[in-house]
């Protein structure tokens, strides 16, 4: 602790003054600065983002499924092939399965169970002796979840 | 605290947006979707489904399924008759000709349902800002009469919201392009979504929008230009392969699936494929669409849909006494003004003008709302207003190009230092020329002023090192310094009032730079490949002095030969560009092999510091970069 006499604002209170106006002046500045640092480096995160999401695994594992659907379609065909055609193109597809799955893509699993909006996408109801009222009958396009997120949702045919 | 939210509740689908900082931001729902479909259902088990989830099990539901519910809102029974055939739940008579849906036995007003939708998007922004949302700003068209207006406003009370205020769809979009800061003007809204299309004629003064007409089209949108591109496809392959596919429910999805894909491409592409294999099968086996669509035929298949639109915009435009000359500014509102013939319309009917859409189309009314939202929470006040540098700003360097140190549109107050080197041997002074702009050749740009640093030690052009730092404070000061770090010799200038430029004279610069982007760059270009091939020319002709009796005579004809002639191409103008870049790689060459003859006195000669053994151009040569000075005097 200094003594009174010695504090400089009842010294030199104008120099004091000053000092401090220049340094709330610096302070602001750099707050100033700060701020703005934080504005364009958001800028160029969220550019990046898009970019990313653009580019992300969702949306390739996406288009792959495209491709996928192509070959659940072609499956009740393959009989009519030659027998080493139809070999070739299941080994195909099941590569392309491979391939998903180390990506963690994983079909849901939906004929038998309670329609559920939160992952089932209804297209149509039919009559079923085989399901109660309320669940799945059969399966039209393939759902995927993606780890634990829905990557896309099944789409369903539901008991009346 | 809690923040305030602006929320555009949609007929089709819904927007919410927030005020970040001072940025507005789109909210991302649980679904990880931007928008969300504006349906409410109740389940048989008596849940309530909003959104993606409800709009999933409405074929299951559709008398429980309320979707479309704007079209309802603050409205009589009695005028709704041609809505109500629409749809498939039951609409019915309330307490003075109220409109009421009834669902499960159960009476609800439209208000009631909007509530749902309202509430829903409130939690999901409070959910993404981790903060609870109270306050809201709702959207509704500008032809909303105070009827809906009022009951819109009850939908918020009912959500439990606060509404700050009501505001029309067109001023929400003029607000997120900041035009509540013009003076006098007028401003036409074009707003083409899913299934509706307003057209809108507003002026603004003093920071007060007033609409002063409106006009539009309740059923036309995004959807009627899918169904053109269903039916042609599907016409196409009933004559190829005689099957209807839209009598084939799955066929007819994926078929307008692929449709609305194919639409939205052909707005980036001219030409895109649809391939739908496996489509569908008859007796002779499996079937295939694969359909090549060009723009053009697109076009033409909703050219009369494009068209539908003229007639609202001349109605607009009359009801407001205005003509394509008064019209100031045109905005794009919803995804459908995404496609280049509704652009063109667009243009065509307002005098040419440059339609304003940097904003997301679909976004963009929830984002004017979160602003309005920001300023009425006094939210936006509170925040320190940062400005952005408005042209790049940089210097002149080496043949008259510009070398940008800030960008335009960097936030400030921003700093940056590049460091530069001499042009020529001996150089004892640099001339610094600050420009401001965004063309590529410094003389097309605004000079902003000028200063010299002398008293740089003589050296071999590419030695000193001159650190230059453009500062620009939150004001716009900017202040030019530039440092010699071998003598630490230091000048500066300061220039005021760098972003106190008019709006016009920025576009016009800006615009210019895009006009003539093509040409700049080529000019650039050949600026850049002169340069290298005279400092690859000097390091050539160094590197043989140095090396004296040492360098083989044939070869040492052949690099004179080379150096004479860079020069004699160098004296023409423009250069020949591709003679230069050949040379320029023959010298590299020839530097590469001199580099590898031993040198008795390199260490005597070079002094240690030898950028002579490096290939000009080379951008890792440290931080000195391949722009020079020019000559100063």
């Amino acid at each position: 602790m200094q003594p009174q006499t010695n504090n400089p604002t009842t010294l030199e209170p104008d120099a004091e003054r000053e000092r401090l106006k220049a340094d709330v002046q610096r302070e602001h500045d750099m707050y100033l600065r700060a701020l703005a640092d934080f504005e364009n480096y958001r800028r160029r995160v969220e550019r990046d983002r898009a970019k990313a999401a653009a580019t992300g695994t969702r949306d390739i594992m996406l288009s792959l499924l495209d491709v996928l659907d192509g070959f659940d379609r072609a499956l009740p065909y393959f009989s009519a092939a030659p027998a080493s055609v139809a070999e070739g193109a299941q080994a195909i597809h099941r590569r392309l399965l491979d391939l998903l799955s180390a990506q963690a893509v994983t079909p849901l699993e939906t004929v038998g169970t309670p329609f559920d909006p939160a992952i089932h996408e209804a297209i149509g109801s039919v009559e079923s002796d085989k399901y109660p009222s309320g669940t799945v009958a059969d399966e039209v396009q393939r759902g995927y979840r993606l780890g634990d997120e829905l990557l896309r949702p099944a789409r369903v045919r539901v008991v009346t | 605290m809690a923040k305030a939210v602006g929320i555009d509740l949609g007929t089709t689908n819904s927007v919410v947006a927030v005020m970040e900082g001072s940025t507005p931001a789109v909210v991302v729902n649980s679904e990880g979707s931007r928008l969300t479909p504006s349906v409410v259902a109740f389940t048989k088990t008596g849940e309530r489904l909003v959104g993606q989830l409800a709009k999933r099990q409405a074929v299951l539901n559709p008398e429980n399924t309320i979707y479309s519910v704007k079209r309802f809102i603050g409205r009589r029974f009695s005028e709704v008759q041609e809505e109500i055939k629409n749809v498939p739940y039951r609409v019915v008579p309330g307490p003075n000709d109220a409109v009421r849906f009834l669902i499960n036995g159960k009476e609800y007003s439209p208000e009631e349902i909007s509530a749902i939708i309202l509430r829903r998007l409130a939690d999901d922004a409070a959910k993404y800002l981790g903060e609870k949302v109270n306050d809201a700003v709702v959207t509704v068209p500008a032809y909303f009469n105070d009827a809906q207006r009022q009951a819109t406003k009850d939908a918020g009370k009912i959500a439990g919201l606060n509404v700050l205020r009501i505001i029309n769809e067109p001023t929400a979009a003029a607000l997120a392009y900041g035009l509540d800061k013009k003076k006098d003007e007028t401003i036409l809204v074009f707003d083409l979504g899913g299934g509706t299309f307003d057209v809108s004629i507003l002026d603004v003064g003093d920071g007060v929008f007033e609409v002063r007409s409106t006009s539009g089209d309740t059923h036309l949108g995004g959807d009627d230009f899918d169904k053109r591109l269903v039916d042609h496809m599907a016409e196409e392959f009933l004559r190829s392969q005689g099957i209807d596919l839209r009598k084939d429910r799955q066929a007819l999805q994926r078929l307008t699936e692929a449709a609305e894909k194919a639409k939205i491409e052909l707005s980036q592409t001219v030409e895109t494929t649809v391939s739908l294999p496996f489509i569908t099968a008859d007796a002779s086996g499996p079937k295939h669409l694969e359909m090549k669509i060009t723009r053009a035929k697109f076009e033409q298949l909703t050219a009369d849909l494009v068209e539908r639109c003229v007639g609202p915009v001349k109605q607009a435009m009359a009801d407001a006494k205005v003509t394509e000359n008064d019209i100031d500014e045109v905005i794009l509102v919803g995804g459908s003004t995404r496609m280049p013939a509704v652009q063109a319309l667009v243009r065509r009917l307002t005098g040419g003008k440059e339609p304003n859409q940097s904003v997301n189309p679909d976004e963009v009314v929830a984002v004017g709302a979160a602003i309005q939202a920001g300023v009425l929470s006094g939210e936006v006040k509170g925040v320190v207003l940062l400005d952005v540098t408005p042209l790049s700003l940089g210097l002149e360097t080496l043949g008259g190009v510009m070398t940008r140190l800030i960008d335009r549109n960097t936030t400030i107050p921003a700093r940056k230092s590049e460091t530069f080197s001499t042009a020529e041997d001996n150089q004892t002074a640099v001339d610094i020329k600050v420009l401001q702009g965004e063309r590529e050749l410094a003389r097309e740009n605004r000079t902003l002023g000028n200063f010299r640093l002398e008293g740089i030690q003589p050296a071999p052009r590419g030695g000193p090192q001159v650190e230059v730092t453009f500062d620009t404070d939150a004001n716009g000061i900017l202040t030019v310094t530039a440092q010699d770090k071998g003598t630490g010799k230091e000048q500066k200038i300061t220039i005021s009032g760098t972003t106190q430029l008019s709006k016009d004279e920025i576009d016009r610069m800006v615009k210019d730079a895009e006009a003539h982007s093509d040409e700049d760059k080529r000019r650039r270009e050949e600026i850049e490949v002169a340069n290298q091939a005279d400092s690859m020319a000097y390091q050539v002709e160094r590197r043989l002095r140095e090396l004296g009796d040492q360098v083989p005579s044939n070869e040492k004809a052949r690099a004179e030969q080379l150096i004479s002639d860079t020069r004699s191409v160098l004296k023409n103008t423009p250069p020949d560009v591709a003679r230069l870049r050949q040379l320029t790689s023959d010298l590299q060459q020839m530097a590469h092999a001199l580099a590898s003859t031993p040198s008795q006195s390199a260490s005597a000669a070079g002094g240690g510091n030898a950028p002579e053994s490096k290939p000009a151009g080379s951008a890792g040569s440290d931080d000195v970069i391949d722009a020079e000075f020019r000559r100063a005097g």
